[in-house]
């Protein structure tokens, strides 16, 4: 392919951005150096900057090495480069000039400008009226005109309501040290660079077809939501896998390297075996380091197993639990439920409707309704329980005690009455996928069987689950997600200090990973209990996909 | 492609200026007036120089309800009209779902917490340790008139700890905080029970010197007696309760230097014993462990509620019986073994304004303030002064206000940060191990024989 022709002010142009890339790479070279010569900076923001600096850097070096060899990816490498440093600077800048604090003055005065664009608006809708009169360009004209002024005049007024002017004075204000010129010239430097480059004539300098351009308007139409992603769901994650490696402690911003640490600490587990089912666990167990988690029976030979950390243990085993109940229990009925309400009998839609408005209620509404219902000694389920038994045994003559149901404070039921309560409010949803799914089965399948003389029975097994497989795998995955995250139901229902009581029988994983994070503030641990948490989840959604692919749900 | 142009800039305009509009300066309120001079300047007078800048102080303490809401808010806007140049924004925290703790600690983190704020005694040296907040010190020594005397003197020994001394007191070089109330436990009553039971007053016997933990065993047991689902004592399930016991019995969570777990002591063994026999002994009589006693006493169904002052205007609002206070029996150390709860106003180590706030911080604990928030009667005021007494005692219902006055006198423990370890790792080990006693799970003996060699980890 011949080079083509190439202007004059393209070509200085281009030159112009071989020049600046370089000095920005330069620039951020340098940056490195004194990024590590800052000693108050921490290590995580230090490595982080450092990754980010020598990426542009080397990215720059290349952008530069391309546009001098009239290479298309140059252009590509220089414009998202430019991009994103105008991006940086101009955000930088309104951060730095307090900007974003404005939000309450922005709340207050906005709204009242809104008649004023009011205004606006009937100037549009006016000079749009002008259209009508096509055939009288003098109408059209003064109707065009009339609008213009009016939107004009409600603009300028627009502006002074929601005092535009103080606004740009205190934002002038403002510019009382030399960051905010560094970052507004660095926006204006890399904006006058997109531009350059963005130009048909660079565009056609450095070979550009219409896939490239396509490419170019695709990943500007992109940006808002890859940058979004990138910046507050990839990159804290990231972080978080680093901290997890760390013992950082955001109050003091401490964040030393400790390995694997965390890990070891989390899963360090030893058995020891028991002379006698009652030995001491101080006897047998370094208790300076573990703590007695269960005891086991092997062979006919007790071994106690202690954990570095028995509270994560026993968390796992409490998730574990209650997404092995409450998964079925809120999968099952929500299957049974759906069937039911795919009928076509009258007021099936109000029905629909009265299923699903426990999903739409808060979590923390719902468990303060729910404390109160627990409640051993004034709340209604204690009360149906001991009405039904005394019925009984008035009925039958016999005596049947009062269980006293001690749901939220005793260890063996408080797991239980968390269970009780998320199923029943996920069946609503979960109702609602299943009868998604049901109505997308064909009715001539139905038909066929019926005429073929099978029953209810059969056509909801042989035809409506293995039918409803695809939707089943969605059900059931995003429910043991949800299991596997419980936190809400037992911070609010379960209002222990600390949290996950009674004696721990409810703590969770995720709350465990809150309680060190957030109350402990021991951030570099509870990063590594998401990350254990974050295999969990994915061993097993992993484990689901697979059995799904190979058939078992088909 | 003109129009196309057109909106582009209109676009642009528009959004440029929402961003002026968020940089206009949001309108300061108009000033409060101040109380006048006492004396009237002279004519000749020079003019008085141009008033500094307004310095916004924001303060955070946790309030139960609306009404101590509105009571903090009145007492912030008093203190706002009198404290020259300084505006005072009032911040309430905590709610059902939100405890005031992780959140004040999660914006401590992001360097958004507020200037002052309120911290429970027991995370004094968590934050004092960690450099969060201030050394109010310096700022105490060179104010004329101020004396950590004025106040209880158990809170404000945790409040001087000098953190590498260990000294304590007015001469110790350290002042985290001021207190801003103390309360101890009663017992409220629930006196149509205790006559329907047949059983003695309560106040009657703490009057003759007989409440001890045999006559409230008594109380309890005639009262339980009445059916299935009335009960004769009732507390919610953490520290401050159960500690009562262990206290009043001689013992405590800590050995006598406060460096290591007595949880496993003869007093502390024998008052959870006491207590257990209370929840699964042969004839059980309080509210079952864990279960929240609140609901039931308010129902009339329990006789004596173990709780302190806070929970005194929920029980004026929604108690439909006959009830007042008493003091705790006292238990075989010849003392009640009360608490002495106490929270301080701490300032902020980030704040940008600490003359400031240590002017606000006073104000906040001046005997005027605390007057005001006392009439609520959700707290008793932490400065030392029979004036202050009276004032309290005066607040009724209960008529029995002096109960909590005994609470005060009768040696409580003060509620006390842990210097030499972690008090939330510790109560983390003690809490649930104390639930599985309470609920049987776990004996006398397993507890005694495991609890320090776990609980032994949370010091240093």
């Amino acid at each position: 392919m011949t080079n083509p022709h190439i202007d004059n002010r393209t070509r200085l142009l281009l030159r112009l951005a071989i020049v600046w890339h370089i000095f920005l790479a330069i620039g951020l070279f340098s940056g490195i150096v004194l990024v590590w010569q800052t000693s108050s900076m921490t290590g995580w923001l230090r490595l982080l900057l450092t990754v980010i600096m020598l990426s542009g850097g080397f990215a720059s070096v290349l952008a530069a090495l391309f546009i001098r060899r009239h290479e298309h990816r140059g252009r590509v490498t220089s414009l998202i480069i430019n991009y994103l440093g105008f991006l940086v600077c101009s955000l930088g800048t309104l951060h730095v000039l307090g900007v974003f604090l404005g939000i309450d003055a922005l709340a207050e005065t906005f709204p009242r400008g809104i008649p004023y664009l009011g205004g606006i608006f009937a100037g549009y809708l006016i000079s749009a009226f002008g259209d009508r009169y096509e055939n009288y360009p003098k109408r059209q004209q003064a109707f065009r005109r009339a609008g213009k002024i009016i939107m004009g005049i409600f603009g300028v007024l627009f502006l002074l309501a929601i005092r535009t002017l103080p606004g740009l004075l205190a934002l002038i204000k403002r510019y009382d040290s030399p960051t905010p010129y560094l970052l507004t010239t660095g926006a204006i430097l890399f904006g006058i660079m997109i531009w350059a480059l963005w130009r048909k004539d660079s565009a056609n300098a450095l070979k550009a077809n219409n896939a490239h351009e396509e490419m170019l308007n695709g990943l500007l139409f992109l940006s808002p939501n890859l940058l979004g992603f990138l910046l507050f769901f990839a990159a804290p994650l990231l972080l978080s896998f680093y901290f997890s490696f760390t013992n950082y402690d955001a109050t003091t911003k401490v964040s030393d390297w400790v390995g694997l640490k965390n890990y070891i600490s989390l899963l360090n587990l030893t058995i020891a075996p028991l002379s006698s089912p009652g030995q001491p666990a101080t006897e047998v167990l370094n208790t300076k380091i573990y703590d007695e988690l269960t005891r086991i029976t092997l062979f006919g030979r007790g071994f106690i197993i202690g954990a570095q950390d028995k509270l994560f243990w026993t968390a796992l085993r409490n998730t574990v639990v209650f997404c092995c109940l409450a998964v079925p229990l809120s999968v099952i009925p929500a299957l049974l439920l759906a069937n039911l309400l795919n009928s076509k009998l009258p007021g099936m839609k109000f029905f629909r409707a009265i299923y699903f408005l426990p999903s739409v209620a808060a979590v923390v509404g719902v468990a303060l309704i729910w404390q109160w219902l627990y409640n051993a000694a004034v709340g209604y389920i204690n009360y149906a329980i001991v009405s039904v038994i005394n019925f009984v045994n008035n009925i039958f003559g016999i005596a049947i005690a009062d269980p006293q149901i001690r749901w939220l404070s005793d260890t063996r039921t408080a797991l239980l009455a968390v269970i009780i309560m998320s199923a029943w409010q996920w069946i609503g949803f979960n109702t609602v996928l299943f009868l998604a799914g049901m109505q997308n089965i064909s009715k001539e399948i139905y038909e066929a069987a019926t005429v073929d003389g099978a029953s209810k029975w059969a056509q909801f097994t042989k035809i409506t689950i293995p039918l409803l497989a695809p939707t089943t795998f969605f059900v059931v995955t995003t429910a043991i997600i949800n299991a596997l995250q419980l936190f809400e139901q037992v911070y609010v229902l379960i209002n222990t200090e600390p949290p996950g009581g009674p004696a721990n029988s409810t703590i969770s994983l995720v709350l465990y990973l809150y309680v060190k994070g957030f109350q402990r503030f021991q951030q570099g641990y509870a990063s590594a209990v998401a990350w254990v948490l974050f295999v969990v989840i994915f061993s097993v959604t992993l484990l689901q996909y697979r059995r799904q692919r190979g058939g078992t749900y088909a | 492609m003109l129009r196309k142009s057109i909106w582009t800039i209109l676009s642009l305009l528009l959004v440029a200026t929402l961003f002026l509009t968020a940089c206009e300066p949001k309108e300061v309120a108009a000033p409060v007036e101040k109380p006048a001079a006492t004396e009237a300047p002279a004519a000749t007078e020079a003019p008085a120089p141009a008033p500094a800048e307004e310095i916004t102080i924001r303060w955070r303490t946790r309030p139960d309800n609306q009404a101590e809401i509105d009571v903090y808010q009145k007492a912030s806007d008093t203190i706002d009209a009198k404290l020259e140049g300084i505006t005072l924004v009032y911040e309430p925290g905590g709610s059902e779902s939100s405890s005031y703790q992780d959140v004040l600690k999660t914006e401590i983190a992001a360097g958004t917490a507020p200037d002052v704020f309120w911290i429970p005694g027991t995370d004094i040296a968590d934050f004092a340790s960690r450099g969060l907040i201030l050394n109010l010190n310096d700022l105490a020594a060179a104010t004329e008139g101020f004396s950590v005397d004025s106040f209880y003197p158990a809170p404000m020994a945790h409040l001087t700890h000098n953190l590498e001394t260990g000294a304590e007191g007015a001469n110790s070089g350290a002042l985290w905080g001021l207190p801003r109330d103390v309360s101890t436990f009663v017992l409220y009553l629930n006196l149509d029970l205790i006559n329907e039971a047949g059983a003695p007053d309560p106040r009657q016997l703490a009057a003759e010197g007989k409440w001890d933990w045999e006559a409230f065993k008594d109380v309890a047991t005639k009262v339980r007696a009445l059916g299935p689902d009335v009960y004769g004592y009732g507390a919610n399930a953490w520290w401050g309760p159960y500690g009562v016991w262990m206290n009043a019995a001689g013992g405590g969570f800590y050995n006598a230097d406060r460096t290591a777990c007595g949880l496993d002591s003869e007093g502390s063994i024998a008052g959870l014993a006491f207590q257990r026999d209370l929840y699964v002994g042969d004839n059980p009589v309080a509210v079952p462990y864990g279960e929240d006693s609140e609901p039931p006493f308010m129902a009339g169904r329990v006789a004596m509620f173990q709780n302190g002052r806070w929970a005194t205007p929920g029980i004026r609002a929604n108690a439909n019986f006959t009830w007042d206070a008493v003091e705790l029996p006292k238990g075989p150390s010849g003392h009640m073994g009360n608490w002495l709860f106490w929270g301080a106003y701490v300032i902020n180590a980030n704040t940008q304004h600490p003359e400031e706030a240590w002017k606000l911080l006073q104000e906040l604990t001046t005997a005027e303030t605390q007057g005001m928030i006392s009439e609520l009667g959700t707290n008793i005021p932490s400065r030392v002064s029979d004036e202050a007494i009276n004032a309290f005692l005066t607040f009724t219902p209960p008529d029995n206000n002096q109960a909590f006055i005994n609470g005060l006198m009768d040696m409580p423990t003060a509620e006390g940060p842990l210097w030499a370890g972690s008090w939330p790792e510790f109560v983390a080990v003690m809490d649930p191990a104390i639930a599985s006693l309470m609920t049987g799970k776990t004996t006398i003996d397993e507890f005694k024989a495991s609890i320090c060699a776990e609980a032994n980890k949370a010091f240093k």
